[in-house]
């Protein structure tokens, strides 16, 4: 079986113009920008609060566009028939990931823009923040397998949204709660660590361990995404 | 050659048979209905989702076996199942750009919407569409898909006569190209309006219908011709040497005939004779009185001045009161009928009753 760049392409084109007409989905898409515009006005932000923005669009945009897309998918019968039509799983999967991804560096992009955030280094923050994306779509898909409608999809969203949103603060708890250290970990936390550190004047020595942690979450998140497929499959 | 081949299927679920083993063979230009529950159907369809396993026997489409390949298996058919779902924020023109492309599909566009008739409704939302105009949406994916078999699963209950016209338009332009083309309904009448090779599946296994084209009602003749026409039938009949075996009914444009044991029993309604086989209702020919004479020698018997019935099903003789009396037959149904206080004695004398 050869990965078919048009079967993708179809999808993908599909499932834009189905996205565009959901008001659902793309209510959520707006949201991320709604909190750059509040923050924004108020003027001299830290670090800390660029990346809330930042992360609320990668979980809201990347995770629930994802999770929804798939979710619909199979609250609506539909799957059932791309799956059965020429169209190899890897291609349904790439289709709408390559969507939620376009999405969100369009949403983090016109967010930065407007809560003005310039980087030091704009190279290394962009790796960190594709590598993020990429975690994130590799989440929506794991929910969007185990959900079974957009309704429970956005449900099940919520947690996750405010562990990855906010979850960065947790880290500032941690001399009281040692157990909190944990956080620190967490891909959100590191982008957010990688962004000072830019900040800071550091190379990809500086940050190349973020970048890493990043990569394993995405490993993790992707290899329990197919292995949820695989038993989603069989039943 | 055979495109789909059926050899030796069966199917159990839990303890109880669904169906025997069958054979059934559906070769190009072909197009083939099976008659059969809601149950049986579904059973089937899963069969050829290969969501339920293939116990026993084989099945192949194209010498393509589920087990073996997967993905090359469904290359070679094309399902419209009840539960599909479609995009409802799509128009028809974006279902039919994106299955142009997700089948690599040679069909333009305009072709398919002309074939499913929705040229009119191209730039509206599905979720604007009638239930039978999404059903065409469906025919219109078959279309691009294109391959050797169509599987249809109640392609026309519920819709509008148009869908139902551009449905049997459909398959016969299939089956001129070469496909062959299945369709699993639960009704005789829709079996029977898209083709003559007409089976009937059930525990009992799988039955092929007689079906014989009824000229007389295609050419419609005048009322005179009609008549003078079932005089020479009439005619016929008497001088046929050979006792006639079978029953025949009528069923839109088609005669369907029944062998006498397969029926249930037979009511007169408002003159007209109806026979009951497996709880639907065929439309007779023939008088009751005739009907009676015809099948006397197979035990049935004019239980009631309106019905005749076939003895061999009757399970209960069921008493209300000394002078009221009912037959319950061994059917599905459990289907009751009215027995005749006169006509008690002469069936006890026919059960060896005093």
């Amino acid at each position: 079986m050869t990965f078919s760049l048009k079967r993708t392409m179809a999808i993908f084109q599909k499932d834009y113009k189905d996205v565009s007409k959901n008001m659902y989905v793309s209510f959520t898409v707006v949201i991320p920008i709604f909190m750059a515009f509040l923050y924004g006005w108020q003027g001299n932000m830290t670090i800390d609060m660029h990346y809330v923005v930042f992360n609320m669009t990668l979980s809201l945009v990347g995770a629930y566009v994802q999770c929804s897309l798939i979710a619909e998918e199979k609250e609506k019968n539909t799957l059932r028939g791309l799956m059965l039509s020429p169209a190899s799983t890897l291609e349904i999967l790439a289709g709408k990931s390559l969507l939620t991804f376009i999405t969100t560096m369009i949403i983090i992009v016109l967010s930065a823009y407007i809560v003005d955030y310039q980087p030091e280094s704009m190279g290394l923050v962009a790796v960190g923040m594709i590598l993020s994306a990429i975690f994130y779509i590799g989440l929506g898909t794991l929910l969007g397998l185990v959900t079974k409608s957009v309704m429970e999809a956005s449900v099940v969203i919520m947690p996750f949204f405010f562990i990855f949103t906010f979850g960065s603060f947790a880290a500032g708890l941690a001399e009281k709660f040692p157990i909190l250290k944990v956080a620190e970990y967490m891909p959100n936390s590191q982008l957010v660590e990688l962004a000072k550190a830019v900040e800071a004047g550091g190379g990809f020595g500086d940050v190349w361990t973020y970048l890493a942690v990043i990569s394993a979450w995405i490993a993790a998140s992707f290899l329990l995404a197919y292995a949820t497929f695989k038993k989603r499959m069989m039943d | 050659m055979s495109i789909l081949k059926i050899n030796d299927l069966e199917k159990h679920e839990e303890h109880s048979l669904v169906f025997p083993a069958f054979c059934l063979e559906v070769s190009e230009h072909e197009v083939v209905a099976i008659h059969s529950s809601t149950n049986v159907r579904t059973v089937l369809v899963k069969l050829f989702l290969g969501e339920l396993p293939v116990s026993s026997g084989e099945l192949s489409i194209n010498g393509q076996e589920l087990t073996k390949s997967k993905d090359a298996y469904f290359d070679q058919v094309g399902m419209y199942l009840l539960d599909d779902g479609l995009y409802e924020r799509l128009s028809v023109k974006d279902h039919f750009s994106f299955f142009q492309k997700l089948y690599g599909s040679e069909l333009s566009m305009d072709e398919a919407l002309r074939m499913t008739q929705l040229e009119p409704k191209r730039n509206i939302r599905l979720s604007r569409l009638t239930a039978s105009e999404k059903r065409r949406v469906h025919f219109g994916r078959l279309l691009f898909q294109n391959p050797a078999l169509f599987i249809f699963e109640e392609p026309d209950q519920n819709t509008d006569l148009e869908t139902k016209r551009v449905f049997l338009k459909l398959v016969r332009k299939l089956s001129e190209k070469g496909k062959g083309v299945l369709v699993l309904t639960g009704n005789m009448e829709s079996a029977l309006s898209v083709t003559d090779k007409v089976c009937r599946l059930d525990e009992t296994g799988l039955h092929v219908l007689d079906v014989v084209f009824d000229e007389e009602t295609t050419d419609a003749p005048s009322k005179e011709e009609f008549k003078s026409e079932d005089q020479i039938i009439e005619e016929e009949i008497i001088i046929q040497p050979v006792r006639f075996e079978k029953i025949p009914t009528k069923v839109n444009d088609k005669i369907v005939l029944f062998d006498p044991p397969e029926i249930d029993y037979i009511e007169s309604n408002e003159g007209q004779s109806n026979i009951y086989i497996k709880g639907e209702m065929y439309p007779s020919v023939f008088t009751m009185t005739e009907l009676e004479n015809r099948l006397h020698p197979y035990g049935f018997f004019r239980c009631h001045r309106s019905y005749i019935v076939n003895l061999q099903k009757v399970r209960e003789v069921v008493t209300w009161t000394r002078n009221s009396f009912t037959l319950v037959l061994g059917d599905a149904k459990k289907s009751s009928i009215p027995l005749s206080k006169t006509k008690m004695a002469e069936l006890k004398g026919m059960l060896g009753l005093k």
